[in-house]
């Protein structure tokens, strides 16, 4: 254990503090995510050494996912694919001039999500790996079938709101089934002369700026500049009607929501963003008073905030003992490994005792790191909503713009695929469907494909998703009880509503 | 200073700043490869070898001519585009033997590289291209794999369709429609994506043998047998001699004796009259219209840089084996080097 101390010098705090700070930053402007941060300071690991280039990865990481919360509460635009979620409670809170508080909500579920993870992460991390293994492509399917299902629960109206999901899904099809997934990599769905740009489908993260950042400004400059501030009558100072008081009853959320994360973190190949969806929706149907989720709910904050933040300990697990990385950051970070000429896989945690040690210690030390400076930052953080709407919804675009463009190192049909989406996402709310099912069925389906595809490829029989294995007969389980849980919530709700009609 | 005034003031200042330190970047080098360069990669991983190999390379051709290079991992059709369109030579392409074999494959948004780019010169060979099994299977050798289906048994292999991960099963089933007339058929390709996919096919029963490398699953082969994990490698596609420039550690806790037991000769697959081997060679494309003083630069700067020696050592530190050609050369070696797998993959249709 000496040892180990012997290696943590100032720098190594310091790079793991700075690389928290971009992180945020990063996550914090739409159309940046914590890939990205990650992937341009992966170059800096040559000159500083494998630890110090981990201490500042892991705090670009940890910082990336927090900071998505930012834009998410305050524009409702996702800084991050996976806080998605967040935008549901968090932007009507800000609307109620609740900005504030909601951030502070989020930074403290992030922390405890990050924590949990962490140490489930450095307890259990090769028993999960394990576990995780058994995870075949019936059971990934399911996961995300399961995730799929929170539409029906998630939609005001069901029927609206399914076909707006299917929907979501039909427009992630478009594109190839990819011949890296083993497809045939013919493009469909679409006109010929679309196939230069569609190739690959259509991006997620301007899909996903656009339908909700283009879309909330132009739904905005519709009313004209009269009301002046994006939040009205916002208070200052004092925490924003903040206290600690309103994680009380809220344990059984955060630390389900952190295991959630975890664990969805922990199966490669199922995205970031199902953690936040499946912890959002399992709130929802599990919780006694969830009839507020969606109007601006500290608890949807919660659950969505801390899956999000435990997919960095989750995400980790598979990548550092079997050499799998769980998301698309971590998938990433396997080249600082690389570069440096370390192998991850089985045997890297008994190999490499003093690394392992270390990025535990960067982990930790970064959601501290994420949790002062945000907690703190938060009050100036807030007042973007004070900016006149004029001068702040340009620079927004115009950074949703810049954004889009490099996601994919220069695609300027991206940027075209930011517009139209914020086109569509206008027209759709105009015509009345919506908007949270669609893009969840946009996210989830190409993955849905996939794997429904490879099952049956695999084992030939439709039959093998109710009889793989005692995994799939749980998650089936979980799946009617929550197709269950959003008719009889629906049937209440309507008889509710009658009851008011009639009286 | 009203507001709109700060603003412009601002806009100005950054916008002087831009251009003084954009053409000063610039001007640092002479020769007609000058100022920003980006280097796109066949590949989207950040992680994986061609990224890896190609910044070891950038970085010393960066160094060398004093210029500012980025590696870009952009992914195969993203890259070529890229290529395409930018003939002014501000755009290379560093990829690996994939990009023939996916238009031998027939794979969309592949094309003959040899008619549409130029080929630069190859730098380095990654020599981990490896088949497994899981350490409990029957088979012992690659021979047994041959007889096992010679005699009509059927063996699932796990693959990535239509390039590096598919050739050395092309070959293996050509290999038994030789010694087998009629049999190829029983082997069988399991098509998935990602190593990990590969692995989990493993795991799950689903493939008898899968596609690997020495790197991904070289810890994979050091576990304990009643560990379902633990596999063992049965053939590396590389040549022998480039295996016996791997450095006397090898890689991990395997060293290059041991991994010289599963090459040529002791491992044979046959093509007739020579025995099948493949090394992952990477290289550089350039747009056709580029102009061919960069080329000559881009020879002779790598020349001089593999005269030096320094590279030599960071590229076998990675396991990866150096193998500097020029282009002339490069591209006459690898024009032949298509032609023997296209035989192959013919001979198997």
């Amino acid at each position: 254990m000496l040892d180990i101390l012997s290696l943590l010098d100032i720098t190594f705090f310091l790079l793991a503090a700075l690389g928290a700070l971009v992180g945020i930053i990063f996550g914090a402007i739409p159309g940046m995510t914590a890939t990205m941060a990650v992937a341009v300071c992966l170059p800096l690991t040559y000159a500083l050494g494998l630890n110090h280039g981990l201490a500042l990865l892991l705090g670009l990481y940890v910082g990336g996912i927090s900071g998505g919360m930012v834009p998410a509460v305050l524009l409702n635009i996702p800084g991050t694919p996976s806080s998605i979620t967040t935008t549901f409670d968090g932007f009507p809170m800000a609307q109620k001039g609740e900005g504030e508080r909601a951030l502070r909500v989020c930074v403290v579920a992030s922390l405890i999500g990050g924590l949990i993870s962490a140490i489930v992460l450095f307890l259990f991390a090769p028993v999960l790996a394990e576990f995780s293994i058994k995870f075949s492509y019936v059971e990934k399917f399911l996961i995300i079938l399961l995730a799929l299902t929170v539409i029906a629960s998630m939609s005001r109206n069901m029927l609206v709101g399914i076909f707006s999901g299917v929907l979501g899904i039909w427009l992630s099809l478009i594109g190839t089934y990819s011949i890296s997934d083993g497809g045939n990599g013919h493009t469909r769905l679409m006109f010929d002369f679309l196939e230069p740009y569609l190739f690959e489908g259509f991006s997620l993260l301007p899909v996903l700026i656009g339908i909700f950042g283009i879309a909330t400004i132009l739904l905005e400059a519709e009313e004209g500049v009269k009301s002046g501030l994006a939040g009205k009558n916002i208070e200052f100072g004092k925490g924003g009607g903040f206290s600690f008081g309103i994680f009380k009853g809220r344990l059984t959320n955060l630390v389900r929501s952190s295991f959630i994360g975890t664990f969805v973190g922990m199966l490669p190949g199922v995205g970031g963003s199902a953690a936040s969806v499946l912890a959002y929706t399992q709130e929802k149907n599990l919780s006694r008073d969830s009839s507020e989720m969606g109007k601006g709910a500290p608890q949807g904050l919660m659950a969505s905030e801390s899956a999000n933040n435990a997919l960095t300990g989750g995400a980790l697990i598979p990548l550092l003992s079997l050499g799998i990385p769980g998301d698309s950051t971590t998938a990433i970070l396997i080249g600082a490994f690389t570069l440096q000429g370390i192998q991850v896989g089985p045997l890297f945690i008994p190999e490499n005792a003093d690394t392992w040690y270390l990025m535990m210690i960067a982990l930790v030390f970064a959601n501290v790191v994420m949790f002062f400076l945000m907690f703190y930052a938060i009050k100036h953080i807030a007042k973007v909503v004070l900016v006149p709407k004029y001068i702040l919804y340009p620079i927004i675009v115009m950074m949703c713009v810049v954004g889009a463009y490099a996601i994919n190192y220069g695609i300027m049909f991206d940027v075209w695929t930011l517009l139209i989406f914020g086109v569509l996402g206008y027209l759709i709310q105009k015509v009345g469907l919506e908007v949270a099912p669609l893009i969840i069925g946009f996210i989830l389906g190409g993955q849905a494909e996939v794997y429904f595809v490879k099952s049956l490829e695999s084992f030939g029989t439709y039959s093998i998703f109710f009889t793989k294995s005692p995994i799939a007969v749980v998650l089936w389980g979980l799946i009617a009880a929550s197709v269950a849980f959003s008719v009889t919530m629906s049937l209440k709700s309507r008889a509710k509503r009658r009851l008011e009609a009639s009286s | 200073m009203s507001m709109p005034s700060i603003y412009k003031t601002l806009g100005t200042s950054v916008l002087m700043a831009g251009m003084a330190f954009g053409s000063a970047a610039a001007l640092a080098a002479d020769g007609p490869l000058r100022g920003n360069v980006r280097v796109v990669i066949g590949s989207t991983s950040t992680g994986g070898d061609t990224y890896q190999n190609s910044s070891i390379v950038a970085d010393a051709l960066a160094e060398h001519l004093d210029i500012n290079m980025k590696v870009d991992a952009v992914g195969a059709s993203s890259a070529f585009r890229f290529l395409d369109r930018d003939p002014r030579g501000n755009t290379l392409m560093i990829f690996h033997d994939q990009s023939y074999l996916g238009y031998l494959y027939g794979v969309e948004g592949y094309e003959n590289i040899f008619e549409k780019y130029t080929i630069g010169p190859t730098v380095a060979i990654n020599p981990g291209n490896a088949y497994l099994v899981p350490k409990d299977s029957p088979y012992q050798t690659l021979d047994d794999v041959i007889e096992a289906v010679g005699n009509g048994e059927e063996v699932r292999v796990a693959i990535q369709p239509g390039g590096v991960s598919e050739i050395g099963f092309s070959a293996l089933k050509n290999a038994i429609a030789i010694e087998h007339p009629g049999m190829e058929e029983n082997l069988v390709a399991v098509n998935t994506g990602s190593q990990a996919d590969k692995n989990q096919q493993l795991f799950d029963d689903q493939a008898d043998m899968i596609n690997g490398t020495v790197q991904a699953n070289e810890q994979y082969t050091r576990l304990p047998e009643d560990d379902q994990k633990a596999m063992r490698f049965l053939w590396l596609t590389a040549r022998n001699s480039t295996i016996e420039q791997a450095p006397e550690d090898g890689l991990g806790q395997t060293t290059r004796e041991q991994l010289l037991q599963y090459v040529e000769p002791n491992v044979n697959v046959t093509m007739g009259d020579d025995n099948f081997t493949f090394d992952k060679e990477f290289f550089f494309l350039y747009n056709k219209d580029m102009d061919q003083a960069i080329v000559n630069q881009i020879d002779q700067a790598l020349a001089e840089i593999y005269a030096e020696g320094e590279i030599q050592e960071t590229q076998k530190n990675a396991f990866f084996i150096p193998n500097f050609k020029p282009s002339d050369e490069a591209a006459d070696y690898l024009e032949s080097k298509m032609s023997v797998y296209e035989d192959i993959i013919t001979n198997i249709q």
